[in-house]
């Protein structure tokens, strides 16, 4: 059977998506391990999730449709420049985002920012989904559009039991 | 005479007009080439602090034409990991253009670390990026014009004195500076 995070990829592609940048996770491992192998695509590993922001924003503005993969625990850090950057001048950039500190999560500390993590996207006007379900993989893809639609970041939160792992 | 980013700027704008894609840095540095010399080959930051490099780096990785990023000292150390991944992942068409005044201009003139013992000639290259020059201001139009016909990624780190003119705050919004900018990116 096909991995849950070859279906990601695909599904993202599917929808438009060329362009990615990365801050790895455990959850995430297969996910970047596709993405470094995968010519089709333009892919920047980056060192820290607001640099990956200021990279998909550079690329949307070179006519590319970015995602940005990353861990949950770096929506904390990259709130500023959401709102200065992707909020304010409207990019469409799909975050595809492991979410750590749901069931499954064997690190107590990571369970407050998985707690936080949607309330803090909602209070931001974020378009946030939550998946644990990893059948739901194509709505994940879907949301490249939506971002295009909604003409601002949008997040996918991706549960331990969506990769199966919970 | 006094040169400070706005001189440095002023002689390096028509080395850069029409010819390449710059992304501006928050604050200051965006005013002062907007009232330099606005095109829509620039991209102007109103936000987002430390994220220049980033910015021109996922735009250099999508285009062929040259990508000037105008980053700050205190822009840069906000942001150090930038340098490693230039180091590993930039272009050949990349430039990151530092001007280091030693100075958070924007802000007060406050001095950042490059005043005291921090030396980001030396980080650029410890991160990988083989072509790092550092040159003193009025040089610097040398420097971009020889990075400009060179294969890169390039760093310049051109040192100049703190202080800035009192200018206004950039009339456009910024739906308008992105949609401007990415026509000119296609053009």
């Amino acid at each position: 059977m096909t991995s849950i995070s070859t279906q990601l990829l695909a599904s993202l592609k599917d929808n438009g998506a060329d362009f990615f940048a990365s801050v790895p996770c455990k959850l995430l491992g297969d996910m970047i391990d596709l993405l470094g192998a995968d010519n089709s695509i333009g892919y920047v590993p980056v060192a820290r999730e607001e640099e990956g922001l200021g990279v998909c924003a550079g690329a949307y503005l070179g006519g590319k449709t970015p995602v940005m993969v990353m861990q949950n625990t770096g929506l904390g850090t990259i709130v500023t420049s959401l709102y200065s950057l992707g909020i304010f001048y409207n990019l469409p950039i799909t975050m595809i985002v492991s979410h750590r500190g749901s069931p499954g999560e064997p690190i107590g500390t990571q369970v407050p920012m998985g707690r936080a993590s949607k309330p803090l996207m909602d209070l931001m006007g974020i378009p946030t989904f939550n998946f644990s379900d990893g059948a739901e993989v194509a709505k994940v893809g879907r949301l490249v559009r939506h971002a295009q639609v909604a003409q601002r970041p949008v997040v996918a939160l991706l549960d331990f039991d969506f990769w199966g792992k919970g | 005479m006094t040169y400070r980013r706005y001189e440095l700027l002023q002689d390096v704008a028509p080395v850069l007009d029409g010819k390449v894609l710059v992304i501006c840095n928050i604050g200051f540095p965006s005013q002062e080439m907007y009232a330099i010399n606005d095109t829509p080959n620039n991209f102007y930051m109103l936000g987002s602090m430390g994220l220049s490099s980033s910015i021109g780096l996922g735009l250099a990785a999508t285009t062929d034409k040259k990508v000037v990023s105008i980053d700050g000292d205190g822009s840069v150390l906000m942001n150090l990991g930038t340098l490693s991944t230039i180091g590993n992942y930039a272009p050949a068409n990349y430039i990151l253009f530092l001007v280091d005044n030693g100075a958070y201009g924007s802000t007060g003139d406050q001095p950042t670390h490059t005043s005291g013992s921090t030396d980001l000639a030396a980080i650029a290259r410890a991160t990988g990026v083989k072509s790092v020059i550092e040159v003193n201001g009025t040089e610097a139009v040398g420097a971009l014009e020889t990075c400009l016909t060179t294969e890169g990624p390039h760093v310049i780190v051109a040192k100049c004195e703190p202080g800035s003119p009192k200018l206004t705050p950039i009339p456009m919004d910024p739906g308008a500076i992105r949609d401007r900018f990415k026509a000119a990116v296609q053009a």
